[in-house]
């Protein structure tokens, strides 16, 4: 009886809340719209200002719509060295004497050039390369001594500024950090200055410095390698299949040439937003936006699109991986960027899926087949502004035999193809989807990247309520046709790590 | 120096052109107002009667609600034979659902209503937390007071749970830092003591259903109980509901955790863990550290900001190790002090191969100069005004005031040890520093500890000292073989009379030398392997020449240890399987036969199989086989011993039996077998040939 009434019950609620978190939301925008100011630069920059002032902290955050997806044949990874290399200061902070120091900078990159192209040659000349690289040593200490190590990130630190670093992703670059709310004018005045006067100081340790990245990260890390071997396999031609960190020689060839035509290309007003959350007054942030940021070069420029799209696939693709660590494994199937009406039911699937303990796989090989010991779907990756991926990772448990866990699960989407999932389990994630969103408001650095994200991905940072409606617009007929669409055999790529003698 | 200089190159500059650029400033001329006034949090306490005392905090910024319990308990209490106890029942106890909630309605009610409930038990201390929309704070509090209060325990949460935990001891060596921090600890805290002890198959089987319920019981009382409640809600309200929930509770008595003494007495070791699968060797350099307590705390917090600084780009090692010598992008190191048991101290980097001892060398000059040398006065008061003026965020949210004053209160530090803290932190000079470096960093006493590639690390070790190969392979659960005790007068007797029967002579056994068919049974069927194969059960050893159906593969076992090789390749077999190889030869009946004197062996009674009675003799090893002897013909028809799977990683009874036992040069030899995995049968094996010398 007693568990009947509360099934009841919490129906009951569950009509409840749908309705008031729905309600809650629409206040949220109306809050929303009175917190936040927007403004664009006349050379294109987007300011979005969002105020809250329960205490004198500000949160910064910048996006600049350019990733691993826009680099060049052959550079990649330079969209990632840019990001260090933002550390580094510009004309005045991180050197003694900058026309000194670039001088260096230019020559040491022209001999670095010469013995670069040197040794693609079939018959290199050893002694040059060896002269060369002597030469291109000895410029880089010359270059060091013009360098204050640091300074960049030791102003900012010193000044109480925290959580401050970067990052780089296939679709765009974002840095970010905070400060002390009276200390507003020094993010100016420091972001100005490495936006708009690139130096490219200590390029080619920074080179090194990204090596070991790769190596954490990639090459010593087994989900490291399968992601980098699965997403190269997955897509033919998009370059949403090479890696950010770069491929190894890609990180040797590139140049501070490379880097500066990089930036000369993307880092262009147009291609840029800044948010800024906390204890601010508006008036004066748009102030101070036009006296550091109104005279950045490139107004009107636009930064060009990728161009390749991945064709149609037309058959299953695998790769395995054979090593020393317990297996993983990952599906991927191709879907659509996030302004296509069926991402959102494509996320809802997903989530319907695998997120939560009541989720149809968690139930299915977390708790009943014990298979797996973790199974998750991956959301916005390798990206959204172009078609991305469905993409699932499964952890098996010990012992457990893989290929009859691959044919279950995918036994688990053609049951969904034919129309498994129930209105219950739909609306539980739209309820899961809302209440994540008003949590998403609860501190300035969350709020200053949702808005910008938000505004760079769908156009305007209020999409962060109103994609509410297209959610609410879901049907269960829309999740078994998307089901039925992109989750078949053909369009789908397999990635294993496999232990050596299993 | 040079910020003087800029700003003169600066005013000339300015003052030559146009004013226009005037507004934009450098850094270093910018002037900032005072930072705004701002309230901060008020917390409310007050404590019921069974000792449960709360802490609550309005923030209505948002419409939820936050309860986070603190209880009084840890995996410091387990028993080492239970290692795993504490984890297990912090997750089962969410997991499993309470007596009114079962797992299954209480994920759908939740999940229903965008709720979170958590329970967990970690080493010095557990809890529960809660996470919700405001609107349903009146109907699911009940629920997390049940779920405190009445967890179920249902076995099979149980028993996922203990899959799960062996899962994740199976995957413990794959990831290299796991490997570094987990071996690093136990280099320093040593092995036999709860700082390090890790849960093993063999503490998790251990585990009931029992331990849990006990656990929980001790530990989810009143009074070991702090609650910490944050959100939009009304305080006076709210007390009337917790008061009215969590009355009920039952105040048990509280819990006192003990932390053992640790003797350390700076050794110099230097440790390597082979990883042939990175390129990159994660290293860590270090003693023990101390306690909190320590009235040198706040100079010693400040050296660490010194050298490892608190965000990217500060620190010496970040400065040296990664953007003067590019060494790494990963640096690290502090002296850490525990409240309650010493922390250590120790500084680590990731980087290639090649580059491991230039690294530790660039990182142990740092700790040498931090001893040798003042930190300039410059850089002391960088690192103070690091610290002093990121202050503001330690109260920026409501939840990290309440977070601060639960965490003081449960250390048993007073109310205002932050404060006290910075007070004495703004003291600290460069003297201290290089006085607490030298009291308390000891470069030449470090333990190294290398986990990466050590064919690509080669000989960089040495000069350290003696390099200690560090054994990281997961212990194997312990077999199912019943632990019956037989005679052991009678198996002596019994083993004698199977020993006169195979070989009567008393021969001495060399080489065997076999020609033999295997059908082995794979999931793609059965396939003929040709084996030619010597044994030589004296020496333990055996080489094998296989034709498979990919082509020949040699394998060799000598030493306990053996390779394999095919296609111009050679590799090591895995130790689990050299070592099942090697008790295969050891505990052959020629083997057992021939030097039955040496061996003790039990009598287990009479045993019927397919209708026929046998005498069955255990012989005593680590992993024991039994043989199921003809009494009539004192031949062996079966030996019956517990197997590990190695891809599974349990075991399985493995069960040959021997017929055709044929008379080579005056010793009985069994021409045809069959071997049969727990029921399953998995090879077939034909003598053609076999000559005994």
């Amino acid at each position: 009886m007693r568990v009947y009434t509360k099934l009841f019950y919490s129906l009951c609620l569950l009509i409840l809340l749908g309705l008031s978190s729905e309600n809650l939301i629409a206040q949220n925008l109306e809050n929303f719209e009175e917190k936040v100011t927007e403004f664009t630069l006349d050379n294109g920059l987007h300011f979005i200002i969002i105020e809250r002032h329960d205490a004198p902290v500000v949160s910064f955050y910048t996006q600049v719509n350019v990733g691993g997806i826009d680099e060049p044949m052959g550079n990649t990874g330079i969209a990632h060295i840019f990001e260090h290399l933002a550390f580094k200061g510009d004309h005045y902070v991180g050197t003694t004497d900058w026309v000194a120091e670039k001088k260096v900078i230019d020559q040491m990159d022209e001999v670095y050039k010469t013995w670069l192209y040197e040794s693609y040659k079939p018959n290199p000349d050893t002694g040059l390369m060896a002269e060369k690289w002597e030469e291109f040593q000895a410029l880089q200490e010359e270059a060091k001594t013009y360098v204050v190590n640091n300074e960049f990130s030791q102003v900012v630190q010193r000044n109480g500024g925290t959580g401050m670093n970067a990052s780089t992703r296939w679709d765009f670059t974002d840095y970010f950090y905070s400060l002390p709310s009276n200390k507003v004018e020094l993010w100016f005045s420091l972001e100005a200055g490495r936006f708009m006067q690139p130096t490219y100081r200590e390029f080619y340790i920074e080179k090194e410095v990204v090596r070991e990245e790769r190596r954490m990260r990639t090459d010593s890390n087994p989900f490291g390698r399968l992601v980098e071997e699965f997403l190269a396999t997955a897509y033919a031609a998009h370059p949403y299949g090479r890696p950010i960190v770069g491929w190894n020689s890609d990180i040797t060839a590139s140049t501070i040439e490379d880097a500066h035509e990089f930036y000369e290309t993307y880092y262009v007003p147009s291609n840029i937003t800044f948010g800024i959350a906390g204890d601010v007054d508006p008036e004066q942030m748009k102030k101070f936006a036009e006296e550091y940021f109104g005279d950045m070069r490139g107004k009107g420029k636009v930064a060009p699109p990728v161009t390749t799209i991945e064709p149609e696939q037309r058959g299953e693709r695998r790769v395995v991986i054979e090593g020393n660590s317990q297996p993983l494994m990952m599906f991927g199937y191709h879907t659509v960027s996030a302004t296509h009406p069926d991402y959102e039911p494509l996320i809802l699937l997903g989530r319907i899926l695998s997120s939560g303990r009541t989720s149809i796989l968690y139930k299915e090989f977390i708790e009943e087949q014990q298979t797996a010991l973790q199974i998750q779907n991956f959301e916005g990756i390798p990206g959204t502004r172009y078609p991305g991926l469905f993409l699932s990772l499964v952890v098996p448990n010990t012992g457990v035999d893989l290929d009859s866990l691959e044919q279950s699960i995918y036994d688990e989407f053609d049951e969904v193809k034919e129309g498994a999932i129930t209105q219950e389990q739909l609306d539980r994630v739209r309820t899961n989807l809302r209440a994540g969103i008003i949590r998403s408001l609860a501190n300035n650095t969350g709020l200053a990247s949702y808005f910008v994200n938000t505004h760079v991905e769908q156009g305007s940072w209020k999409d962060v309520f109103n994609q509410l409606d297209r959610y609410e617009a879901v049907t269960l007929e829309d999740l078994q046709r998307v089901a039925s669409t992109y989750l078949t055999k053909k369009n789908r790529t397999v990635g294993l790590t496999v232990k050596i003698d299993s | 120096m040079i910020t003087i200089m800029k700003r003169t190159v600066l005013f000339l500059f300015m003052m030559l052109l146009s004013v226009s650029v005037m507004a934009q400033k450098k850094y270093d001329e910018i002037t900032y107002p005072e930072l705004n006034e701002f309230e901060k949090a008020n917390v409310e306490e007050f404590t019921l009667d069974n000792g449960i005392t709360f802490y609550l905090v309005e923030d209505k910024e948002l419409p939820l609600i936050r309860v986070s319990v603190t209880v009084r308990t840890g995996s410091l209490l387990e028993p080492s034979s239970k290692t795993g106890l504490a984890s297990l029942t912090g997750q089962v106890m969410r997991e499993g659902g309470s007596v009114n909630y079962p797992a299954d309605e209480l994920n759908l009610l939740l999940e229903n209503n965008a709720a979170f409930m958590s329970t967990f038990i970690g080493f010095g201390s557990g809890g529960a937390s809660m996470n919700l929309l405001k609107e349903d704070f009146d109907e699911l509090l009940p629920v997390f007071v049940d779920l405190i209060q009445n967890p179920a325990f249902p076995e099979d949460k149980i028993d996922l749970a203990k899959t799960q935990a062996k899962s994740n001891i199976s995957r413990r060596n794959d990831g290299q830092q796991g490997i570094a921090v987990r071996e690093f600890r136990k280099l320093i805290y040593g092995k036999d003591i709860p700082y390090t002890t890790q849960a093993e198959y063999a503490t998790i089987d251990a585990i009931t259903k029992e331990d849990m319920i006990d656990f929980h019981k001790q530990a989810f009382v009143g009074n070991n109980m702090m609650i910490g409640v944050i959100g939009d809600f009304d305080t006076r309200d709210m007390k009337r509901k917790l008061e009215e929930d969590f009355g009920s509770l039952n105040a048990g008595s509280e819990t006192t955790l003990l932390y053992p003494d640790i003797d350390y007495d700076f050794p110099s070791t230097v440790n390597l863990i082979d990883k042939p699968d990175v390129n990159q060797s994660f290293v860590f350099a270090g003693h023990i550290g101390g306690l909190r307590e320590n009235p040198d705390y706040a100079a010693l917090q400040l050296m660490n900001e010194v050298l490892s600084g608190s965000g990217i780009g500060s620190g010496r090692l970040f400065q040296t190790v990664r953007s003067d010598l590019g060494l790494a992008y990963s640096v690290f190191g502090e002296y850490s002090s525990n409240i309650n048991y010493p922390g250590f101290f120790y500084v680590g980097v990731m980087t290639q191969s090649s580059t491991t001892a230039e690294a530790i060398d660039a990182m142990l000059a740092e700790l040498r100069k931090l001893q040798n040398e003042s930190v300039p006065e410059e850089e002391l008061n960088e690192a103070k005004d690091r610290f002093l003026n990121s202050l503001v965020f330690r109260y920026d949210s409501k939840n990290k005031i309440l977070s601060e004053r639960i965490n003081n209160e449960y250390n048993g530090l007073p109310q205002d040890y932050f404060d006290q803290y910075v007070e004495q932190l703004k003291q600290v000079t460069s003297e201290d520093i290089k006085h607490v470096a030298n009291e308390y960093i000891k470069p030449d006493k470090v333990q190294i500890l290398v986990v990466g590639n050590a064919e690509e690390i080669g000989d960089q070790l040495n000069k350290y000292g003696v390099v200690n190969n560090v054994d990281i392979s997961i212990p194997l659960p312990a077999s199912d073989e019943e632990e019956v005790s037989g005679d052991a007068a009678e198996g002596k007797a019994l083993l004698e009379k199977m020993a006169k029967s195979i070989n009567p002579d008393g021969k001495q056994v060399g080489n065997v030398v076999v020609q033999s068919t295997v059908t082995q049974v794979t999931p793609m069927g059965a396939i003929d392997i040709k084996n030619s194969a010597t044994f030589n059960y004296k020496e333990v050893s055996m080489v094998a020449n296989l034709e498979t159906p990919q082509g020949n593969v040699t394998m060799e076992v000598k030493n306990g240890s053996g390779v394999m090789k095919a296609m111009g390749q050679e590799q090591p077999l895995p130790p689990p399987m050299a070592s099942a190889m090697t008790d295969d030869i050891r505990y052959h009946y020629l083997s057992a036969s021939s030097k039955h004197e040496n061996l003790e062996a039990e009598y287990l009674g009479m045993e019927e199989v397919d209708g026929k009675d046998y005498a069955a003799l255990r012989i005593i090893a680590e992993n024991p086989i039994t043989f199921l002897v003809d009494p009539e013909t004192g031949l062996p028809h079966f030996s019956r011993k517990a197997q590990l799977n190695m891809q599974t990683g349990t075991f399985v009874t493995l069960v040959v039996s021997y017929s055709d036992w044929r008379n080579v040069d005056g010793v009985m030899y069994a021409f045809s077998t069959e071997t049969v995995n727990d029921g399953e049968k998995a090879s077939a094996t034909i003598f053609e040939e076999v000559s005994i010398n």
